[in-house]
């Protein structure tokens, strides 16, 4: 089963690579780089940098960290928040209004509130991120928390256990499963913001989404996509990081 | 039932008598035709004037280089040259706008030169600047605060400039070049002019590069202090172009031949009437009287493009790694088609 899933994938890959190539030569280079274009301006990326000077590996350090930082600082919110939200029916009363009027704002739409507020450079990407992270992982948790079996909570009352322990051996990780679903789909979106957050004011001159931006400003459409392909990777290789720790940490359920 | 075609001497007779009735109707003909003749001649003499088909132009959000693009729409260069010109989009900086020409949104615009050989280098673009808007039209503006007095104090310091390969862009980099400074001794990043005021207002930045007026109102709102102008770093240089699509020339020359006329006319009117155009300029950036007085004092508009110096800009931008071109002298030739210009110079 193993060995024909991967067939199929690498069929996908040609057949997506075959187009991809096909739509090139149609459209032509400058419009439509082909894979091999792409591949050449990253190598340059790479080697020469984009600007000049500013290599791949820094570009890629600097989003890593800002990506790892938001998502971080974002569930670390999001998480005892959405518990609270789950289980205390007035906090969700209290917070739930003000939630779904934020939730959906674009997080492009924050760009210059964050530059205000925040100044020029990590703190405003970094919050720009976290609000792509945030509202996923709270949701989730909420409906985490909603779904844990009455049953389970009524009969740990029933044996005698205190509230806090309701919460901490029943609900917890009765909503865990969906936490971690979360967290990946909030990841996912931090990713996706990335661009936006990097879009203006990046202070070191580093940063995947700032280096479309160049790329851009120097008309260079192959190292546009160029970057696409090293943030999409980036997303599915933590994307497959993170169902296989899923596997391993719910393997209980 | 005679047979007329039997009897060829009746016919004839009849027809004669035919066209002898007839003659004097014969007269009007050629007068008929001849006033024909002459509706056509007239009718396709305006028409030579009138070219129906929308042109599409783009400009500059709030730049004033590109006072004369202002200028044209608002006295009606553009009409009277018989041009159907509509605004297709307004960009806050060149680079989109030769994306949006790339995509063939565009068919004119007024963009800096920088942009304009960046993207035709890359080969984003089949276009040619067919004339020149203006020349220098920038400034370096530091805090007022901030105790700098001259180019090497800047060492250490955050500067903005509005993207790479901007014309502010080379300017920064060339003065650098000019005062010894290594580029990895000032921090410099990526701002959209609107926001640099705010951002050195906050004590963000120190110091900035952007087009007028942003330096006029940043001195104006006792923001910011000019250090030195574009044209101090560099007298003259090259800053905004006319760029046309290749596919229109070739197609339609004398619509280009048009809207370089119309171009320069308003150049001419900038010149002639300065306050009326500090008017359209303040109509088209929303800014003060002052600001916009202030910011013109700094720009020379010129339609007659600087070929030795956009030669010089071809070669700035090589060195920096943002093009490769195989020979600069001929890609800094073969960038402008300057035969529409040389007539207006010539008469």
């Amino acid at each position: 089963m193993g060995k024909s899933k991967n067939i199929w994938s690498i069929l996908a890959c040609v057949i997506i690579f075959g187009f991809w190539h096909f739509f090139s030569l149609l459209y032509g280079n400058n419009k439509l780089p082909s894979p091999v274009s792409v591949y050449k301006g990253l190598i340059e990326i790479a080697v020469i940098g984009l600007p000049p000077g500013n290599i791949l590996w820094g570009h890629l350090f600097a989003s890593l960290y800002r990506v790892l930082v938001g998502f971080f600082v974002a569930s670390a919110i999001a998480i005892p928040l959405g518990l609270l939200m789950g289980f205390i029916e007035w906090v969700r009363a209290l917070l739930n209004p003000i939630v779904e009027t934020l939730r959906p704002i674009p997080p492009l739409a924050w760009v210059p509130l964050a530059i205000l507020w925040m100044g020029i450079g990590n703190p405003s990407a970094i919050f720009i991120i976290g609000l792509g992270t945030f509202f996923p992982v709270l949701l989730n948790t909420i409906s985490g928390v909603e779904n844990t079996p009455e049953t389970l909570v009524e009969t740990a009352y029933t044996l005698g256990a205190k509230q806090s322990d309701v919460v901490v051996k029943v609900i917890f990780p009765g909503a865990f499963p969906a936490i971690f679903t979360g967290l990946r789909i909030g990841l996912d979106i931090g990713w996706m913001t990335l661009v936006a957050a990097e879009f203006t004011g990046i202070r070191s001159g580093y940063g995947l989404g700032y280096m479309i931006m160049v790329a851009r400003d120097l008309q260079r459409a192959d190292q546009i996509m160029a970057g696409m392909v090293v943030i999409g990777l980036l997303g599915y290789i933590f994307d497959f990081t993170w169902r296989q720790l899923e596997k391993r940490v719910l393997q209980w359920r | 039932m005679e047979n007329i075609f039997l009897k060829p001497g009746k016919w004839q007779k009849s027809n004669l008598k035919f066209k002898l009735a007839r003659s004097r109707n014969y007269l009007f003909v050629p007068v008929i035709f001849l006033t024909f003749m002459l509706i056509f001649f007239v009718s396709s003499c305006t028409k030579e004037k009138s070219f129906p088909e929308k042109i599409r132009l783009g400009y500059l959000q709030s730049d004033i280089h590109q006072l004369p693009a202002f200028v044209a729409l608002e006295q009606g260069f553009f009409k009277s040259e018989g041009l159907n010109v509509e605004v297709a989009g307004v960009f806050p900086s060149g680079p989109e706008e030769m994306s949006a020409f790339a995509s063939g949104d565009l068919d004119v615009g007024y963009v800096g030169i920088s942009p304009f050989i960046t993207a035709r280098a890359n080969g984003k673009i089949q276009a040619v600047a067919v004339a020149q808007c203006n020349a220098e039209g920038s400034a370096l503006v530091v805090a007022k605060k901030e105790p700098v007095s001259s180019v090497p104090d800047l060492k250490g310091k955050t500067v903005a400039i509005p993207g790479h390969a901007t014309v502010q862009d080379i300017l920064l980099r060339r003065l650098f070049l000019n005062n010894k400074i290594d580029l990895k001794q000032v921090n410099i990043i990526v701002l959209k002019p609107p926001e640099m005021i705010g951002a050195l207002q906050t004590g963000q930045i120190d110091a900035f590069l952007a087009w007028e007026p942003y330096p006029s109102k940043a001195v104006g709102g006792q923001i910011g202090r000019v250090l030195t102008r574009s044209g101090q770093i560099w007298p003259g240089h090259p800053c905004c172009v006319l760029v046309v699509q290749e596919k229109l020339l070739k197609e339609r020359p004398q619509v280009v031949d048009a809207l370089v006329r119309a171009h320069s006319k308003a150049i001419k009117f900038i010149r002639e009437k300065p306050e009326e155009a500090i008017k359209i300029g303040q109509k088209y950036t929303g800014m003060d009287e002052e600001i916009i007085q202030n910011a013109l004092s700094n720009v020379k508009y010129d339609y007659f493009p600087d070929s030795v110096a956009a030669e010089e800009y071809v070669n700035l931008i090589k060195n920096l790694g943002y093009i490769s071109v195989q020979n600069e002298k001929q890609f800094a030739q073969d960038m402008f088609y300057l035969k529409f210009v040389e007539q207006i110079k010539q008469n």
